[in-house]
C-alpha cells in the first residue's frame, strides 16, 4: 500500500513536469475537440498524431494519447446534449435524456452532471488502476497462451454484447476481422499469405486505413446521403448548476456507473462504449420509475457518462499488466509503446515505472483540467458545432488521408482507404455492426500467436483450454455471455411460432 | 413457413461472407496446414474461411425465415465522389505533392455537398492545403512530399 502510494507521487511529480503539463493540456483540448464534432473519434486522431509522437519522450508520448482518448468522452456528451448526435461512439446513449433535458431547457444542468460525474469517474478510476493494476500484472504472470487465447475470446464475445445487429451477423463480422487479420507475412514461418501478389499487403492490411474507411469515410458519405438536419438547442445556457435534487439522484448513478465502467474496461473488448451502454441499462432497470428514462432524466445522463469515463480509463490495464490492447484505441497506444522500444505487457510495471505511474497520474491532472476546459468554453464548442456540414467533411477527409498516408508514406493505404470506405459503406446499408470486425481484427495476431504457443505446450490437444482452471473460467464466461444475448431472441422466436 | 422475399440485407452480407470465404480459401491453397500441433501457415486461414463460410451460409438461410429491417437505397453519387476524392489524392500525393493533392481532395469531395458554393470551395481547398502543409509538413516534420518539384526530385 505505501510503496504504491510512493509510486503514484513519484508519477504526479512526473506528470507535474512543465512540458508534460502541456502535452497533457494538448492532448485533453483536441480529446474535447474530436469529441464534440460528430464522425472524428479517437481512433482517427490517434492514428494521425501517432507519427508526431516519434518525436516525444514515450511517457509525454503517451500522456498526451492517453488525454485525447479520455477527453473525447468530455466532449462527446457536449454534442450529445446540445444537438442529439454521438459527438463519440460511448455518447449514444447520452442523447437520449441529455438531449431532452436540453430540450426542457435544462442544458446547463445537464452538460454540468456529465462533466462533473466524468470527473468523478476519471478520479476514481485512476485510483483504481494505481491499486489494483499491480497485483494483476502479478496474476498476469500466471497467464499461459492458453489463458490469454480464452481472455481475448471473452473480449470478442463480449463486443457483440455491444453490437446492435444480430448475434450472427455480428459473429459473421468478427470471422471477417479475424480472416482480414491473416492477410500478409506469417510470423512463424515467413510465407506470405492470401496477398493477390500485391508488394504492399506484405505486411497486412494497415490497421488504421481500415479503421478510418470503416468508421470516418463511410459515416460521411451516410452522412450525405440526405440534407444536414442539425437541430442544436438555441438559446443561452443559463444557470450551469445541476438543483439538489439532480445532485441527489446523480449519486447512486454516477457510483454505479463508475463500478461498471470500471470493470468492463478491463475486459478485452471492453471500454467507453460498451461501459455506457451497460450502464444505461441498468441504471433503467434499477429505477423505481424507468418511463422517465428517454424523457429527460438526470440518470441516464449521469450514469453512461461516469461509465465512459472510467471504461476509458481502466481500458489501459489490460494493456499495461498483461500486453493485450482493450480496444481499437489502445491498440494505437500499444503501437505508440512499441515505436518508443517500450513492449507492452506484465513488465512494463517494474522495467519502466516512470512510464507506468506518469501516464497514470496525467489522467488525474488531465480530469482535473478537463473540467476546467469543458464548461466554461461551452460557448465555443457551440459555435463549432455550427460550421456547415459541406465545410467539415472534405477538411475530416484531408486529415483522414495525411494521416493514413503519413504512416508509411505508402499511397496503397489511401487506395485500402478508399475500398474500406466503400465496403464500411456497404455495411452501413446492409445493417452490419463494423466495431466488432475491427476489434477482432486488433485480436487475431495475438489470438493466433496464442492459439499456436498453447496447442504447441499441450502437444495438439485442444482440451487443454478447458482443463486449465483460468482459462475454463474465462471461457465459462464467455459462454455464459453468449447465453445472454442469445436466449431473449429464443423466447422470442417461440412466441411467434406459436402464435 | 411461407416463401417470401428474402431480407435483403442478410442475403447481402452473408453471400459478401461466403465470397470472401471462397477468395480466402482459394488465396491459401498452396499454404502447408502441418498438424494441429505445429500448425502451418495455412491451418488457421483454412479454418476461419470455414467459419466465416458457414457463418456466411447461415446468415443466408437468415434471410429467408428472418424478416429484418428493409433494404435501404444507396448514395450513389456521394459514394463515387467521395471515393474519387480520396483516389484523386492517392493518385496525386507523390506526383504532384501535397498542396495540389489537397486541392483535388477537396474539389472533387465538395461535388458531393448539395449546398456546395464555388468560392467556398475555393478557399476552403486552398486553405486546407496551406494549413495542412504548414501544420503537417512544416511544423510536424512529416515525410511528405509538399510539392511537385520536391517529389521528383526524390526529396521528402
Amino acid at each position: 500500500m505505501l510503496d504504491i502510494l510512493a509510486n503514484f507521487g513519484h508519477g504526479l511529480m512526473i506528470a507535474a513536469e512543465p512540458w508534460n503539463l502541456v502535452y497533457c493540456l494538448i492532448g485533453a483540448l483536441i480529446g474535447t475537440l474530436i469529441g464534440v464534432l460528430p464522425g472524428l473519434g479517437p481512433v482517427a486522431t490517434v492514428a494521425m498524431l501517432l507519427p508526431i509522437t516519434y518525436h516525444l519522450p514515450p511517457v509525454s508520448a503517451l500522456i498526451m494519447l492517453a488525454g485525447i482518448y479520455y477527453g473525447a468522452q468530455y466532449g462527446g456528451s457536449t454534442t450529445a446534449i446540445l444537438v442529439n448526435l454521438p459527438g463519440e461512439n460511448s455518447s449514444v446513449v447520452t442523447c437520449l435524456d441529455g438531449y431532452q433535458m436540453a430540450r426542457r431547457g435544462r442544458a446547463g444542468p445537464a452538460l454540468a452532471v456529465a462533466a462533473l460525474s466524468s470527473l468523478f469517474a476519471g478520479i476514481f478510476a485512476t485510483l483504481f488502476i494505481a491499486f489494483f493494476a499491480p497485483p494483476l500484472a502479478e496474476l498476469a504472470l500466471m497467464f499461459g497462451p492458453a489463458e490469454y487465447f480464452s481472455l481475448m475470446l471473452l473480449g470478442l464475445i463480449a463486443a457483440i454484447v455491444l453490437a446492435q445487429g444480430s448475434l450472427l451477423s455480428a459473429l459473421g463480422m468478427i470471422a471477417l476481422g479475424l480472416f482480414l487479420s491473416m492477410v500478409g507475412t506469417d510470423i512463424d514461418s515467413g510465407a506470405i499469405r492470401m496477398t493477390f501478389g500485391i508488394t504492399p499487403l506484405n505486411d497486412g492490411i494497415g490497421f488504421v486505413p481500415l479503421a478510418m474507411g470503416l468508421f470516418a469515410v463511410a459515416e460521411i458519405v451516410k452522412n450525405l446521403e440526405k440534407p444536414e438536419e442539425r437541430s442544436i438547442v438555441d438559446g443561452q445556457i443559463t444557470n450551469l448548476w445541476p438543483s439538489r435534487q439532480d445532485f441527489r439522484s446523480s449519486i447512486g448513478p454516477v457510483v454505479r456507473g463508475t463500478t461498471i465502467g470500471s470493470l468492463l474496461g478491463l475486459l478485452p473488448g471492453g471500454g467507453a462504449m460498451l461501459s455506457s451502454f451497460a450502464a444505461y441499462s441498468v441504471e433503467k432497470r434499477l429505477s423505481a420509475e424507468p418511463e422517465r428514462f428517454g424523457q429527460g432524466a438526470v440518470e441516464g445522463v449521469a450514469a453512461p457518462e461516469s461509465a465512459n469515463n472510467a471504461g476509458a480509463q481502466t481500458s489501459f490495464i489490460p494493456l499495461l499488466t498483461l500486453g493485450i490492447p482493450a480496444n481499437p484505441v489502445i491498440a494505437l497506444m500499444a503501437g505508440a509503446m512499441m515505436i518508443h522500444g517500450v513492449q507492452p505487457g506484465p513488465q512494463v510495471i517494474t522495467k519502466n515505472p516512470e512510464l507506468f505511474w506518469g501516464v497514470i497520474a496525467s489522467m488525474l491532472i488531465g480530469n482535473l483540467m478537463l473540467v476546467v476546459i469543458n464548461l466554461p468554453l461551452i460557448g465555443l464548442w457551440v459555435r463549432l458545432l455550427r460550421v456547415p456540414y459541406r465545410l467539415f467533411y472534405p477538411a475530416l477527409l484531408v486529415f483522414c488521408c495525411i494521416g493514413v498516408y503519413s504512416l508509411s508514406s505508402a499511397t496503397f493505404d489511401v487506395v485500402l482507404l478508399v475500398i474500406f470506405g466503400i465496403v464500411g459503406y456497404a455495411f452501413l446499408k446492409w445493417q452490419c455492426e463494423p466495431a466488432p470486425l475491427l476489434l477482432a481484427f486488433v485480436l487475431g495476431p495475438l489470438m493466433e500467436e496464442n492459439l499456436k504457443r498453447a496447442m504447441l505446450l499441450a502437444k495438439g490437444n485442444p482440451t487443454t483450454f478447458v482443463t486449465r482452471p483460468i482459462s475454463l473460467g474465462l471461457l465459462v464466461l464467455a459462454a455464459i455471455m453468449l447465453l445472454i444475448v442469445v436466449l431473449p431472441s429464443i423466447s422470442q422466436r417461440r412466441e411467434t411460432v406459436f402464435k | 413457413m411461407m416463401r417470401r422475399s428474402p431480407t435483403f440485407n442478410d442475403l447481402a452480407t452473408g453471400l459478401l461472407l461466403i465470397a470472401v470465404a471462397a477468395l480466402g480459401f482459394w488465396l491459401a491453397m498452396d499454404l502447408r496446414i502441418g498438424t494441429a500441433q505445429r500448425m502451418g501457415p495455412g491451418y488457421l486461414p483454412r479454418a476461419m474461411c470455414a467459419v466465416l463460410g458457414g457463418l456466411g451460409a447461415l446468415i443466408v438461410v437468415r434471410s429467408f425465415i428472418v424478416s429484418g429491417a428493409p433494404r435501404e437505397p444507396w448514395a450513389w453519387m456521394p459514394l463515387a465522389l467521395v471515393s474519387a476524392s480520396i483516389a484523386a489524392f492517392a493518385l496525386g500525393i507523390e506526383k504532384v505533392g501535397l498542396f495540389v493533392s489537397i486541392v483535388a481532395l477537396v474539389v472533387v469531395a465538395s461535388l458531393a455537398a448539395p449546398d456546395k458554393r464555388a468560392g467556398e470551395v475555393a478557399i476552403l481547398s486552398v486553405g486546407l492545403a496551406a494549413f495542412s502543409s504548414f501544420v503537417f509538413v512544416k511544423m510536424l516534420g512529416l515525410p511528405i512530399p509538399l510539392w511537385p518539384a520536391a517529389s521528383l526530385l526524390g526529396l521528402s
